[in-house]
C-alpha cells in the first residue's frame, strides 16, 4: 500500500466514524437530570487553556506532528 | 462541554443588541456570520463569570554531555462575558528562549547559540445564540526572524437535547520568515501560508462518559526549510490530515475522571505519527491531583537523511555532510523530522484556596529517542533529548 493511498483510508476511516456518530440518533440518549456529572470541572475536555497551549507549543516544536486541537492558532520558528 | 441553558428572555434583547454593536465594532464581519444561524434556533450559554488565569512556564531540554534549550514562558488569559450573550476572550505569552540548537541531527560540535524573545497575544470574540455558538479569532506571534498572524472562525451547535454537540471551523495562517541573513540558510522575506478546516462532534454517550472526535485538514505551500540547518530543503507544500479522539469517563466510586486521547496525523512530507494520552483526574476536598502519561511514535519525513557511520560505527560528520551535498532534491538533518518516540509524564496538583480561586503546578518528565519508536528501531545514532516542563498557575473567577 502506498503512502497516498494509506492517508487516503485513515481519512476516509475518520470520515466514516464522523458519519456513524451523526447517524446513530439513538447513542446517548442522556437526560438532563443524569449530566451532573458530566458537568463537573474534571470532566471537561479544554479544563486549562494555558497548560494545553503551553505543551502543544512545545510538542510541535520538538516533533513533527503538530496541530489538531483547533484552528486559527498561527505558526511560529521554534527551535 | 455539554450545556443546557434556557432560552434568553425578551427583557434581555437590549443588551443583546448592544453586545451585537459592541462585537461587530471589535471584528468588522462578524454580524453578518451571526446572521447565517435562525434566530428561532435554541442556544448554548455564554459564561456567567468573568475569568483570568496567569501562568508562568518553563521549559529545559538536554541530550547528554549538552544543555539546549531553556524557555521561560509567563502567560496571561483573560474571558470576560458581555451583555449576556457575547464572551471575549484573550491572551498573552512571552517566551524568552536561549540555548543552542545543532545544526545537522544531534552533533553538538555543531551547534549554534541562539537567543531569541517570542511574543503572541489572541482575542477570541463568541456570539452566542440558542443552542448554538460563533467565535471569530485573531492571532499574532512575533520574534525577530518569524512573524505569524491567524484567523480562526469555528461554529458549534447542539441538538434539542444537548447530547451532541457539532463544530465547524476555518483557520488561516500567514506566515513571515526572514532571519536577515544570520542563519546558514539566508531566508530574506519568505512566506507561508496555511489554510485550515475542522469538523467535529462531541458526544455524550451515558451519564459517565463523553466524547469528542474532531478531523483536520491542513494546507500549506511556502517556505518550510529551517534556515539554522545546515543542508535543509523541503518542499513548498505541507498538507496534513489529523484526528483527534478524546473520551472522557467517570469513575463514581473514585468520583475521578479518566481523560484519555489519542491522534492521528500523516503529512505529505512522509510523516506519520500517533499520539496517546491518559489522565486521572482526582478530586480530594479542596485539592486536585492529576498524574498522566502521554507516547508519541514518528515516522520520519520522506526527505530526512540518516547520518554516514564510520568503520566503527561513529558518526562521520565528513560523510554525512558530502552525502548531502550530492542530493539535489529535499533534505534534512532535523532529527524531529526523523523517525522516533517520546514518552512524558506528568503530575499535576491544584488546590482550591477560595472557592473561585485555583493555583495549580504542573511537572512533566519528557523523553525523545529512537528506542522508543513503536514497530521498528527509529532513525540510527541520534542522541536521546530529555526535557523538564514546569507550569505554575492561578485561575480566579468573578
Amino acid at each position: 500500500m502506498t503512502c497516498a493511498s494509506r492517508r487516503r483510508h485513515g481519512a476516509t476511516a475518520a470520515l466514516v466514524v464522523l458519519a456513524l456518530l451523526s447517524g446513530c440518533s439513538n447513542l446517548g440518549q442522556v437526560h438532563p437530570w443524569e449530566k451532573g456529572k458530566l458537568a463537573k470541572a474534571v470532566m471537561t475536555f479544554d479544563d486549562d487553556p494555558l497548560e494545553q497551549r503551553f505543551n502543544q507549543h512545545i510538542y510541535s516544536s520538538k516533533e513533527g506532528a503538530s496541530g489538531g486541537y483547533g484552528v486559527g492558532g498561527g505558526g511560529c520558528g521554534c527551535n | 462541554m455539554v450545556t443546557n441553558s434556557p432560552p434568553v428572555p425578551p427583557a434581555q434583547r437590549s443588551q443583546r443588541a448592544s453586545g451585537v454593536l459592541l462585537a461587530a465594532l471589535m471584528l468588522p464581519g462578524l454580524a453578518a456570520l451571526a446572521a447565517l444561524v435562525p434566530a428561532t434556533a435554541t442556544a448554548e450559554s455564554a459564561p456567567e463569570k468573568s475569568t483570568i488565569a496567569i501562568q508562568y512556564g518553563t521549559y529545559e531540554d538536554r541530550q547528554p554531555g549538552f544543555d539546549r534549550v531553556t524557555v521561560h514562558a509567563p502567560q496571561v488569559y483573560v474571558q470576560v462575558p458581555v451583555a449576556n450573550d457575547w464572551a471575549i476572550a484573550g491572551s498573552w505569552v512571552g517566551d524568552s528562549v536561549s540555548g543552542a540548537s545543532p545544526r545537522w541531527h544531534t552533533e553538538r560540535s555543531s551547534a549554534s547559540r541562539m537567543s531569541d524573545y517570542r511574543k503572541a497575544g489572541d482575542i477570541k470574540v463568541t456570539r452566542y445564540l440558542p443552542r448554538a455558538a460563533l467565535s471569530a479569532s485573531l492571532a499574532y506571534s512575533d520574534e525577530h526572524d518569524y512573524t505569524s498572524r491567524a484567523l480562526g472562525l469555528e461554529a458549534r451547535w447542539s441538538g434539542d437535547d444537548n447530547n451532541r454537540t457539532w463544530i465547524v471551523g476555518y483557520g488561516r495562517a500567514l506566515d513571515k520568515i526572514d532571519n536577515t541573513g544570520s542563519g546558514i540558510n539566508t531566508a530574506i522575506d519568505q512566506h507561508r501560508r496555511t489554510h485550515e478546516l475542522m469538523a467535529g462532534v462531541t458526544q455524550v454517550l451515558t451519564p459517565t462518559d463523553i466524547v469528542q472526535l474532531n478531523l483536520t485538514r491542513s494546507m500549506g505551500t511556502g517556505y518550510y526549510n529551517d534556515p539554522y540547518k545546515t543542508f535543509d530543503q523541503r518542499p513548498d507544500h505541507r498538507d496534513a490530515w489529523i484526528a483527534v479522539l478524546r473520551w472522557n469517563h467517570y469513575l463514581g466510586q473514585a468520583d475521578a475522571a479518566l481523560r484519555s486521547n489519542y491522534r492521528y496525523y500523516t503529512d505529505t512530507f512522509g510523516i506519520r505519527s500517533h499520539t496517546v494520552g491518559i489522565e486521572w483526574a482526582q478530586p480530594l476536598g479542596r485539592w486536585t491531583i492529576t498524574p498522566g502519561v502521554r507516547y508519541t511514535t514518528q515516522r520520519a519525513a520522506s526527505f530526512y537523511l540518516d547520518p554516514v557511520l564510520d568503520a566503527q560505527g561513529r558518526y562521520d560528520t565528513g560523510a554525512t555532510l558530502a552525502s548531502a551535498a550530492g542530493i539535489t532534491g529535499n533534505k534534512s538533518f532535523d532529527t524531529r523530522l526523523g523517525s522516533f518516540g517520546a514518552a512524558t509524564l506528568s503530575a499535576k496538583v491544584g488546590y482550591a484556596i477560595a472557592p473561585e480561586t485555583v493555583i495549580s503546578i504542573k511537572f512533566e518528565q519528557y523523553q525523545q529517542r529512537s528506542g522508543l519508536r513503536l514497530g521498528g528501531s527509529g532513525s540510527p545514532d541520534i542522541a536521546p533529548l530529555h526535557a523538564r516542563f514546569l507550569q505554575v498557575g492561578l485561575t480566579h473567577q468573578f
